[in-house]
């Protein structure tokens, strides 16, 4: 039970560090990306590679996993600054639906279905740090770390100027703001600290594979943003806390066969996204549009 | 002769995405509501046809409930989510995201309804006979070609014709006018969502008829419609159809090149080049940025 309760408790962590990394997109830079998983995969495949070829150092490996993100992440900034709004979604759709199929059929680099298997367990700096409660306390501070670099990023030019984008960009431009190296920068945060999450993903479950990083990954962490609150700090992770524990809490109700349990949470969630955009637009966290 | 085998699949699919491309184009073009949920339109229709017509009603009644289960669940979208947010804030994004909740939910109720796997509905149609030697047909390829013409050319007349169609195209060009000249925009786009939702039946039906369906056929109906309307030009109806048949026969030409599990993601390929390069699509207006 303990071990159950850890794991959980890590995972939230990690999908933590990737609802807040997304919400740096959606919520403070209005880019509204369904591709998050993508980088959340690439950098899980890279950390899994050098954990696995070259030494099992968790920081290593994070650090190798954001670069790696980031400097994809260019494949996300491009039509950034080329479209908004209903293009760009539809833009980020192709991406995500692109990538699955690359993460299946890249065989020597991502071990196609198959996945990446045996991924040695984590050290950090030589210290073993592989047993459940010292593997959280890194992943805890990991998202320390990056709630940290948002509040400090956000609260600097850096954010304002990108919150000033989102709410307009003609007024931004106007203003001086240089619109396509904010929105890149901003881009390469967002998917540098996915990456930095995949890293962690891929030491805690010793195992990646394409399944972790598809489209229904990119809806479900996008409904931890939204179903938490949008462009706060607090929510995220409390979307990303609720959504993990839903099909924990599922699994307990003896009335739903186990075959189900996927579809009844799908379905919750869903629901959720529906009636908190018609009901709260802002989210559980959020405030509502008129104090803000 | 693989390669004359391999676009005519391409086309029979492709016809199927124009028609309900042309739905999700006649929604957003008059509306500009972002009607993602589109996708579960039309698998309810799919599924709708499917089950009455395995449980022994013929086929035109099942076809008819398939037609009142996709137009109400149109017209639910409109009144109950699409409305309610539009009164208030209803940020292109707000919209986009109550939709898409929709989606998932509908694919998940399907799952819990009728299971994950595959069904269709069988019947002497689509059985394929040589027609050149190599080149395997089933009749309901013809069927497909007529239904798709009858009703494109059906739905071009009625827009370009009768008040009701002139009133939509009005619509998407100047809601203020619109209201000056004692139209009502709320009634119109209802009319609009309700025809955009019929014209995604005869797709769930033949889809139905041909590749059968699967709950999350929702989802990638919705994303075939949206790159088709994305690379026709938003809007553009005409642009919408040729973009589906383009999908269409990309999806089915890419299995000669390259495996079958690229055959998906080369529509999406053509939708990120059109992005980058053509954000205005085949037959669209220039984008605002």
């Amino acid at each position: 039970m303990t071990a159950y309760l850890l794991n959980l408790a890590t995972l939230s962590a990690i999908f933590g560090i990737l609802a807040v990394s997304l919400n740096m997109l959606v919520g403070y830079a209005g880019i509204f990306s369904m591709a998050h998983a993508v980088f959340f995969g690439l950098g899980a495949y890279a950390g899994a590679q050098i954990a696995l070829q070259v030494i099992p150092d968790v920081l290593l490996a994070a650090i190798v996993a954001a670069l790696f993100a980031a400097a994809c992440s260019l494949c996300l900034a491009l039509p950034a600054l080329r479209v908004r709004g209903e293009y760009f979604v539809a833009a980020s759709l192709g991406l995500q639906m692109l990538a699955s199929t690359a993460f299946s059929q890249a065989q020597a680099l991502t071990g196609g279905i198959g996945g990446l298997v045996g991924i040695p367990p984590p050290m950090l700096l030589g210290l073993d740090v592989s047993s459940a409660p010292a593997f959280l306390v890194v992943c805890l501070a990991f998202l320390a770390l990056c709630l940290i670099g948002i509040r400090l990023l956000m609260r600097g030019s850096f954010g304002r100027s990108l919150m000033a984008l989102r709410d307009s960009e003609s007024a931004a431009r106007a203003f001086g703001k240089d619109v396509a190296q904010l929105k890149t920068q901003a881009v390469a945060v967002g998917c540098a600290m996915a990456g930095l999450a995949g890293a962690l993903f891929a030491f805690q479950e010793a195992f990646v594979n394409v399944e972790s990083f598809t489209l229904e990954q990119s809806i479900l962490v996008l409904a931890m943003v939204i179903i938490g609150g949008v462009g706060t700090l607090a929510g995220p992770l409390i979307g990303a806390v609720l959504l993990l524990l839903l099909p924990a809490g599922l699994s307990f109700l003896p009335f739903i066969p186990p075959t189900d349990i996927g579809s009844v949470q799908q379905l919750i969630y869903g629901l959720a996204m529906t009636l908190l955009m018609i009901f709260r637009p802002a989210g559980l966290a959020g405030r509502s549009v008129g104090q803000r | 002769m693989l390669l004359l085998q391999l676009l005519a699949s391409g086309i029979q699919t492709g016809l199927i995405y124009a028609l309900t491309a042309a739905g999700f184009a006649l929604i957003f073009g008059a509306t500009r509501i972002f009607h993602v949920a589109h996708g579960a339109t039309f698998a309810l229709a799919g599924y709708a046809f499917l089950e009455t017509a395995v449980a022994g009603v013929p086929w035109p009644l099942a076809c008819l409930v398939s037609l009142v289960v996709a137009v109400g669940f149109g017209l639910f979208m409109d009144a109950f989510v699409y409305r309610p947010i539009l009164r208030h804030e209803g940020s292109f994004f707000t919209v986009f995201v109550a939709a898409f909740g929709m989606v998932v939910v509908v694919q998940s109720v399907l799952e819990l309804a009728f299971g994950r796997s595959f069904v269709s509905y069988s019947s002497t149609l689509t059985r394929a006979t040589a027609v050149l030697p190599g080149l395997y047909l089933a009749p309901i390829f013809w069927v497909i070609i007529a239904v798709t013409a009858a009703i494109l050319l059906l739905t071009g007349v009625f827009l370009g014709r009768s008040r009701a169609g002139i009133g939509l195209r009005a619509l998407s060009e100047n809601p203020e006018l619109l209201r000056a000249f004692g139209l009502s925009a709320r009634r119109l786009s209802a009319l609009a969502i309700a025809l955009g939702s019929a014209l995604a039946v005869p797709g769930a039906v033949l889809m139905a008829a041909t590749s059968g369906l699967q709950p999350s056929i929702g989802p990638h109906v919705m994303l075939i419609s949206l790159a088709a309307s994305i690379v026709g030009g938003i809007g553009s109806l005409r642009g919408a159809v040729a973009a589906g048949v383009l999908l269409g026969v990309t999806e089915s030409l890419v299995v000669s090149i390259l495996d079958t599990q690229w055959s998906e993601s080369a529509g999406f390929v053509l939708l990120f080049g059109f992005i980058l390069f053509r954000p205005r699509g085949l037959l669209g207006q220039p984008v605002p940025r």
